[in-house]
């Protein structure tokens, strides 16, 4: 089974984003949203009010079902209500950024439909028909400021990409671009050699390369230069390489006070949903007022398979 | 400073008889601007700020430093400049790095020693533009430093520290105690001789009853004498019947004593206007960004010195207030009420006294309850089909007399123009100014946030103005609530005037300035889908809010560290933390956020006591300087030593250990 997670609007969510020590690099944003969004709407349903403390405890488990939906073979958590406007405007006044985060271990042939699925659940959402630019987060690369080298270091989690793979997923984001779905498209973490070995393989160049550094001073002048020359904006970002491990998923559906009680407590136990779960995407979107810089819309989705031995379906 | 047009100005006993006709013609201009404008939507962002400079002549042979009032000759070759660029000449100064950049307009201020400097055009929220502000706010300086005499130079201080003594600190020079100021420290020939400005002044004098009365508690240093008596006040002058001011006791004991407009209004400071996107929006920010500004004028803090004495202050605004302070006795509550409407308990010039947004989080027990409202102003105002918060702040800015009234603006109301209105609206100089569209314009709602003191260098002063331009984008987008209640920001504004302040002294502030959370996925049912049916009403009726807690559980005292960097455990996430979660959630490219970086790392170590603020690092001048006397006493030479330091400091920006690197760099390498 499916498990979409869902954390609405974040700017508009109370406090989840904020108190993040500025250097770390950080997860902490999804994590505390989803949470609170699971919190509120569990408390919604519990006594008809609001609660602006997402920290607090619940005392009272409600069964997920209450607030979570099923669809299509998908568990909403929790529910979504698309038919509420997504922007307040009209779509031109809008600069629609869309980041997506492959995880690591999940097999390159699941790409194409994640990738669908993901922008799908975001046009849904906004209600949009098209996004301003799509950035593709490949697992296990890092940047490295310092000398410019990538890091391809395995995470604990899975193999980095190898450059093949990294190249038939553009192919999909082309697909994309070519329907009128995405206008832009964006790589992240590439260093100047990586951008130089991929970009004879593309039809449509990555616009956008996105580089998380803690201070943004240090940028090696070869990748400047580099993306100067083939008219690349380097942006700078704040997300985490490994935005949801396993681990933490499972924290956070699971049946302890900090989770939502959708995992079941124990293999034979009937209060929940039973299995492993394996995290598949992330996607984050934003949606800026161009000429007012306004941040009027930004939240976050993640997919994660649930049920036996998620990992052998391939 | 408003409207320059030229004309017969009213002296007062005659300007007080129409008073009444400019503020009901002023109400109508506003009536009928309002209701063109009201519904005006969507426009940009677009921002400006002000710059204003001291203009200050050295005279290095005799080591001595002047202010120079020299203002009309500057601007008027400025103007020719402009008028060459118009027609395609070249321009000044100009290595091509501001290509596309509109040249900046310069204009005349209330000090003859002062200038203004805006940009040729308004800034937008593009973050390349915000790149451009430093170097434009240079390029401003340079053009500025071209039109002026080859020893004069504009410096961004405050004030000048031996303005009102009795040596001769102006150039020209010319003796004090002339008709229309009646000072005892300063000439006429200070002001601006636009017919505005003497106008201005000699009219709150007249309304006053008795001259402007400035007392800064004196900086006590070990040979400062005790108590104080200023040494600098004549108490045999009888020139004009404002004389006797000082005889009835006008000058304070352990008090620096100061009688003229000028030693107000020529304060330079540092003011950013907004445009909104609507006037909803603008309501919204001049009320978010009120609480802020008692923080940010203790963290702007640079004027130490007053009339050749260290004073135990470190700020310009109340100076500022009482320099234009019209009220008479009456009104100030030294006298029964006879003649007078009514007791005003501020300035013309203080911290602002409404809320005005239509926002469900303003609680009314934040309004000020000593509001002093024109209720027939009022009434007009909603007979005109006004809301009742934005009638209370305009029937309360019109609780004013004009003091600037030219006859011939008397002979037809124009429905079309905003001159009465201005009239009143730009003689009200709170620290938050809502500006409606002026009319014949297609120029926005717009906000002015008005209580930061200039900095010494343009690298602060764009700081400061990118600071806040972040800060508005941070409010609307995480939808960000500062509300306290008004008399607290009256509070703080007082505060921030001690000495070291920024470090030293707390400040109330909310605690928690996010929404309450109002999710969007109410259930209908216990389990299934809720997709298909859930529309408009139950999801467009937000549940009901818990009740609110009482409004002194929603603030505390807190430092300005604690407001600009967040507390070690409070609630309160901090300014900075907030701007750079903005910047995270916006695309940033790496040169600009790199700039942004610089800037917001000024402002946070100005505020953790890293970095001194320019207050600190004068005091800390005069008091290693060789001849200081620790008598709390600022001498020429000292005062030229100082500014020389300061044109130094605003060229080389304390690098490599230059002078002022504890301002900006706060390590010698």
């Amino acid at each position: 089974m499916k498990l979409i997670l869902s954390t609405s609007n974040i700017m508009k969510g109370g406090r989840p984003v904020i108190r993040l020590p500025l250097t770390q690099k950080s997860n902490v944003e999804l994590i505390i949203s989803l949470r609170s969004n699971f919190i509120a709407s569990q408390q919604i349903d519990s006594n008809g009010s609001t609660n602006g403390n997402a920290n607090g405890s619940h005392s009272i488990r409600q069964d997920y079902r209450s607030w979570t939906t099923e669809q299509d073979g998908a568990l909403y958590i929790p529910a979504i209500d698309f038919s509420h406007p997504g922007l307040s405007e009209e779509r031109d006044q809008y600069d629609i950024t869309v980041k997506l985060f492959y995880l690591p271990g999940i097999p390159m042939s699941r790409r194409c439909a994640h990738t669908r699925e993901a922008i799908d659940l975001v046009l849904k959402e906004l209600h949009v028909k098209s996004i301003d630019l799509l950035i593709v987060s490949f697992p296990g690369i890092l940047f490295d400021a310092d000398d410019d080298s990538e890091d391809e270091e395995a995470s604990l989690n899975g193999e980095p990409d190898d450059f093949d793979s990294m190249v038939q997923t553009w192919r999909v984001l082309e697909s994309l671009h070519e329907q009128g779905m995405i206008a832009q498209l964006g790589v992240a973490e590439f260093g100047s050699e990586r951008l130089a070995r991929f970009l004879p393989h593309t039809q449509v160049k990555p616009s956008v390369d996105q580089i998380n550094l803690k201070d943004c001073c240090v940028v090696p002048k070869s990748l400047i230069l580099y993306a100067k020359q083939e008219k690349i904006q380097l942006l700078t970002h704040n997300d985490c390489n490994d935005i949801l491990p396993v681990g933490t998923t499972r924290e956070l559906l699971g049946p302890t006070e900090q989770g939502a009680g959708i995992l079941a407590s124990a293999p034979q136990a009937e209060d929940g949903i039973q299995g492993d779960v394996e995290p598949q995407w992330v996607v984050k979107y934003t949606a800026v007022v161009k000429d007012r810089g306004v941040v009027e819309n930004k939240g976050y989705f993640a997919l994660a398979d649930v049920g036996p031995c998620v990992k052998d379906r391939a | 400073m408003g409207l320059l047009a030229l004309g017969t100005a009213l002296e007062w006993p005659e300007a007080k008889k129409k008073a009444g006709q400019v503020r009901q013609w002023g109400i109508e201009q506003l009536l009928a601007n309002w209701r063109r404008a009201r519904g005006k939507e969507r426009d940009v962002l677009l921002w400006g700020d002000e710059v204003e400079y001291l203009v200050v002549a050295f005279d290095d042979t005799a080591k001595k430093s002047r202010l120079s009032l020299a203002q009309a000759d500057i601007l008027k070759s400025l103007a020719r400049d402009e008028a060459l660029w118009k027609s395609g000449g070249s321009r000044n100064g100009d290595n091509g790095e501001h290509d596309g950049e509109e040249p900046p307009h310069f204009h005349p201020e209330f000090g003859r020693f002062m200038l203004e400097a805006t940009p040729g055009s308004p800034w937008g929220i593009g973050f390349k533009d915000l790149l451009k502000v430093e170097s434009n706010m240079k390029w401003r300086r340079e053009i500025a430093k071209a039109h002026m005499a080859p020893n004069e130079s504009p410096l961004t201080l405050t004030t000048f520290p031996r303005l009102g003594t009795k040596d001769d600190y102006i150039q020209p020079y010319y003796p004090p105690s002339g008709p229309a100021l009646r000072s005892q420290f300063v000439p006429d020939e200070i002001a601006n001789p636009h017919i505005r400005f003497p106008t201005l002044a000699a009219n709150i004098r007249s309304r006053r009853g008795r001259k402007v009365e400035l007392n800064v508690p004196v900086f006590k240093d070990l040979n400062t004498p005790s108590p104080f008596k200023d040494p600098s006040v004549d108490y045999d002058l009888h020139i004009w019947p404002e004389d006797d001011d000082v005889r009835n006791g006008a000058a304070k004991d352990d008090h620096v004593y100061m009688d003229a407009m000028a030693f107000g209004m020529g304060s330079c400071c540092l003011q950013i206007t907004f445009q909104a996107k609507n006037m909803t929006e603008g309501r919204r920010l001049y009320d978010q960004l009120s609480p802020l500004g008692p923080v940010l004028l203790a963290l702007t803090a640079a004027t130490p010195i007053y009339k050749g004495f260290l004073v135990d202050t470190d700020v310009r605004w109340n100076q500022i207030s009482g320099a234009v302070d019209d009220r008479t006795p009456e009104e100030l509550g030294e006298a029964p009420l006879k003649n007078d409407r009514w007791r005003i308990p501020k300035s013309r010039y203080a911290s602002n006294s409404t809320y005005i947004s239509q926002d469900p989080r303003l609680r009314k027990e934040y309004l000020d309850p000593d509001l002093v409202v024109d209720e027939d102003i009022k009434k007009r105002l909603i007979e005109g089909g006004m809301d009742d918060l934005l009638a209370t702040h305009f029937a309360h800015l019109f609780i004013r007399d004009p003091l600037v009234i030219f006859s011939e603006d008397l002979e037809e109301l124009d429905l079309d123009k905003d001159n009465h209105f201005e009239n009143l609206q730009s003689t009200n100089w709170q620290h938050m100014r809502f500006k409606p569209p002026p009319s014949g314009s297609d120029i926005g709602w717009r906000v002015e946030f008005r209580p930061m003191e200039i900095q010494i260098t343009d690298f602060e002063n764009a700081a400061f103005s990118i600071f806040i331009v972040l800060i508005t984008r941070a409010i609307l987008s995480f939808d960000l609530n500062f509300y306290i209640p008004i008399p607290l920001t009256t509070e703080n504004m007082e505060t921030a005037h001690a000495r070291n302040a920024v470090l030293d002294k707390k400040f109330y502030f909310r605690k928690d300035p996010f929404p309450r959370r109002v999710p969007r996925t109410p259930q209908q049912s216990t389990n299934g889908s809720t997709f298909s049916s859930a529309t408009s009403s139950a999801v467009n009726t937000p549940p009901p809010s818990p009740p609110l807690g009482p409004v002194d559980t929603e603030y505390e005292l807190m430092s300005i560290s604690d407001i600009i960097n967040g507390g070690p455990d409070g609630l309160f996430p901090g300014l900075i933390p907030l701007v750079e979660s903005y910047l995270n959630s916006v695309n940033v490219d790496v040169e600009t956020r790199c700039f942004l970086a610089s800037y917001l790392d000024l402002i946070r170590k100005r505020a953790d006591g890293t970095l001194w603020t320019g207050a600190r690092w004068i005091r800390e001048f005069v008091a290693k300087h060789p001849s200081y006397k620790h008598d709390s006493v600022v001498s020429e030479e000292i005062t030229y030593d100082l500014v020389k330091a300061v044109e130094e400091l605003t060229a080389k920006e304390g690098r490599n250990g230059s002078v002022g690197w504890e301002l900006l760099r706060g390590k010698k390498n």
